[in-house]
């Protein structure tokens, strides 16, 4: 069986979709240390525009949402997502029209899955995202996200503060989205030094006080708390830290 | 900048209402200045009582004039009175908008000095968020009573949502728990800024147009006698006739010592019914008389729906594969979700109880009151449905009120505002 290996990128699989098209038995990953068989053949794949847009093409001709759908997926922290994806084009492909809404598929429930996840958590930190300010006034938000969703929220909050600078660093990933008050890119961005501003500390100070005084002690229900904001986000909510 | 002690005792005093939405608006960012709305409102924090946080919710004074009956902050009362400027509050938005602590400013305030200063001061500070600090994110504010028709538009015409509290579900009961407040008081304001809206969308008006995210009301369950049955009466007329995009219910704790109310709380089932029946009036067709009768309460055994069903057992089972939408959403169990899904997997397939499994449709309920391809998978007696649904219900309600634990010891859910 043969595993075509890409890069990561989204031509990087569109690319070993095309290749791997007429395979019927095969698998894709970007997972470099993917577990082998006995039968099992490495195929690295070479990224290539031409083939990738022609994948794209393909699909959109079915289902125009496709390609958005797909790109969202790969974001996804999942190990199997490549494989996922390439189930649900080749579905797509054979059904030739649109089959999100076909939840009797295994292919469509598994895609679906990814997409619901890698949305909600977008969803999730527009909310729980955190910005520090800077000395030089620079909006600093480090994180850690289970998936590559940086370029997902450039967009909202480049809208919401329009005329500020701002950063918001995936520590995870060593990935940066970068506004510079007009324009946003990305970047790979290692380890970061942040001088506060002088009243960064008073607004956080004031901001636990309400933290503590809004809620409602007498009605613990920590169980939901968790449930909507899970744990694993704590550690970048200056609410949560002692 | 604000003391942390003012912050404290204003934020305290607003704790207990209950809207903490930012959804429904669509203001843009349109000036390069600081905020839009999102119009399915974010959720920012989470409280350990597991509430969200998306507003800054507090108060401009805890000082009041009034004497209302139940409340915390009445005239009489003795307890740590605050105030603070529109600057004072203009300058902890901005600050904890850039930060993404929250999604925008809920203000509310007692009636301190008269009703219109009262109303100048929110107004004041509104009119300088939008327009000194360019702020464009989400603003809810109280309206206040026996204000200016003037104040009020000018208001409404810079805030997303405004609400005025009805309080109590009754004229009778608020005459008697809130006597400075009369019913006119609340329910013109809210008539003239429906009307305001309905003119503002038919002349297609964009900028500084009344209220974008609308009204909502509040009213406490269980200080006056009214029953389910009135009140959801009164909330059906509120959504139908007043436009109004919410009711809150907030269930009655006994805080005050006074003659005129109960000493004992309402149970937090009873709100939790009374929302359960709000949302199968507002999203799923249905018409209080089904529900409830007039005089009569919800059934605290059963969910509204269950009831309901239970009640008109000849309407089931339906077959899902050929049900339309109308009849699935009354089916116990489906939600507005799962209906939809099921009416976009059936363009696809013969739908089995394999597929709604599937589909992560909870059949708990369900099964008793449809068929998939002709298969019954539910009780075929009457008492068998009643003890399963029974026990579907009672874990749910365990934990639901799991959720307020110690009500005997908390504060009153009522607020200190109107």
């Amino acid at each position: 069986m043969k595993i075509f290996v890409c890069d990561g990128s989204f031509d990087g699989f569109f690319t070993a979709v095309f290749d791997a098209y007429s395979d019927k038995n095969c698998i894709i990953t970007s997972d470099n240390e993917v577990q082998l068989t006995l039968d099992s053949v490495l195929v690295q794949v070479e990224t290539n525009r031409e083939k990738s847009n022609r994948v794209k093409k393909g699909i959109e001709k079915y289902d125009k949402e496709s390609v958005y759908d797909t790109e969202l997926v790969l974001r996804s922290c999942s190990s199997l997502k490549e494989q996922i994806a390439f189930e649900y084009i080749k579905r797509l492909l054979a059904t030739k029209s649109p089959i999100k809404n076909a939840y009797n598929l295994p292919e469509v429930i598994d895609f679906n899955d990814l997409t619901y996840k890698v949305k909600g958590e977008t969803h999730r930190l527009k909310g729980f995202l955190r910005f520090m300010e800077s000395a030089s006034g620079v909006l600093y938000a480090p994180y850690t996200p289970d998936n590559d969703i940086t370029d997902l929220l450039m967009p909202h909050f480049a809208e919401r503060l329009k005329s500020e600078r701002f950063v918001i660093h995936d520590l995870k990933r060593k990935i940066a989205g970068l506004y510079d008050g007009h324009e946003w890119i990305m970047s790979y961005a290692g380890e970061a030094e942040v001088y506060l501003s002088e009243y960064e500390k008073a607004f956080e100070t004031l901001w636990k006080k309400y933290y503590i005084a809004v809620n409602i002690a007498e009605r613990p229900h920590e169980k939901q708390m968790r449930g909507y904001m899970p744990v694993r986000y704590w550690k970048h909510l200056p609410e949560k830290k002692p | 900048m604000l003391d942390a002690d003012r912050l404290e005792i204003l934020t305290e005093s607003a704790k207990y209402d209950v809207s903490c939405s930012s959804s429904g608006s669509n203001r843009v960012n349109g000036n390069r200045g600081l905020g839009n709305a999102s119009v399915g409102g974010i959720c920012h924090s989470f409280t350990p009582d597991g509430r969200c946080i998306s507003l800054l919710k507090i108060l401009m004074s805890n000082e009041c004039i009034y004497d209302c009956e139940y409340c915390p902050n009445r005239k009489s009362a003795d307890v740590r009175r605050a105030r603070i400027s529109p600057d004072e509050i203009c300058e902890l938005v901005i600050n904890f908008y850039r930060r993404n602590y929250i999604e925008g400013l809920f203000l509310s305030s007692a009636v301190f000095e008269t009703p219109n200063r009262t109303m100048e001061l929110l107004c004041e500070t509104v009119t300088k968020l939008r327009k000194v600090y360019n702020f464009n994110g989400y603003i809810h504010l109280k309206g206040i009573p026996h204000a200016d028709e003037e104040l009020t538009f000018k208001a409404a015409r810079l805030a997303d949502r405004m609400s005025y509290n009805i309080e109590l579900p009754s004229e009778q009961s608020l005459k008697l728990l809130a006597p400075q407040k009369t019913k006119q008081s609340l329910l013109l304001p809210m008539k003239s800024l429906r009307d305001a809206m309905i003119y503002d969308r038919e002349n297609k008006i964009k900028i500084n147009r009344v209220l974008p995210a609308g009204q909502t009301t509040q009213m406490i369950i269980g200080a006056s006698p009214e029953s389910d049955g009135q009140i959801l009466k009164l909330t059906e007329a509120l959504y139908r006739n007043m436009g109004l995009k919410r009711v809150y219910y907030s269930s009655y704790i006994p805080v005050v010592k006074s003659n005129k109310l109960p000493d004992t709380a309402t149970g937090l089932l009873r709100e939790h019914r009374l929302y359960q029946a709000d949302w199968l009036i507002r999203y799923y067709g249905f018409d209080v008389d089904e529900i409830v009768g007039e005089d009569e309460n919800l059934s605290s055994e059963y969910d509204p729906k269950c009831a309901w069903a239970l009640r008109n057992m000849q309407l089931f089972p339906v077959e899902v594969n050929t049900a339309p939408l109308s009849t699935l959403l009354r089916v116990p169990g489906i939600g507005a979700k799962s209906a939809y899904k099921i009416i976009e997997t059936r363009k696809f397939c013969k739908i089995d109880f394999d597929n709604l499994a599937k589909m992560r449709i909870v059949l708990k309920r369900a099964k008793h009151f449809i068929t998939c391809n002709g298969k019954f998978y539910g009780s075929e007696s009457l008492s068998q449905v009643k003890t399963s649904l029974l026990l579907a219900g009672r874990s749910e309600v365990t934990e639901q009120l799991n959720m307020f634990s110690e009500t005997s010891t908390a504060l009153s859910a009522l607020t200190g505002e109107i």
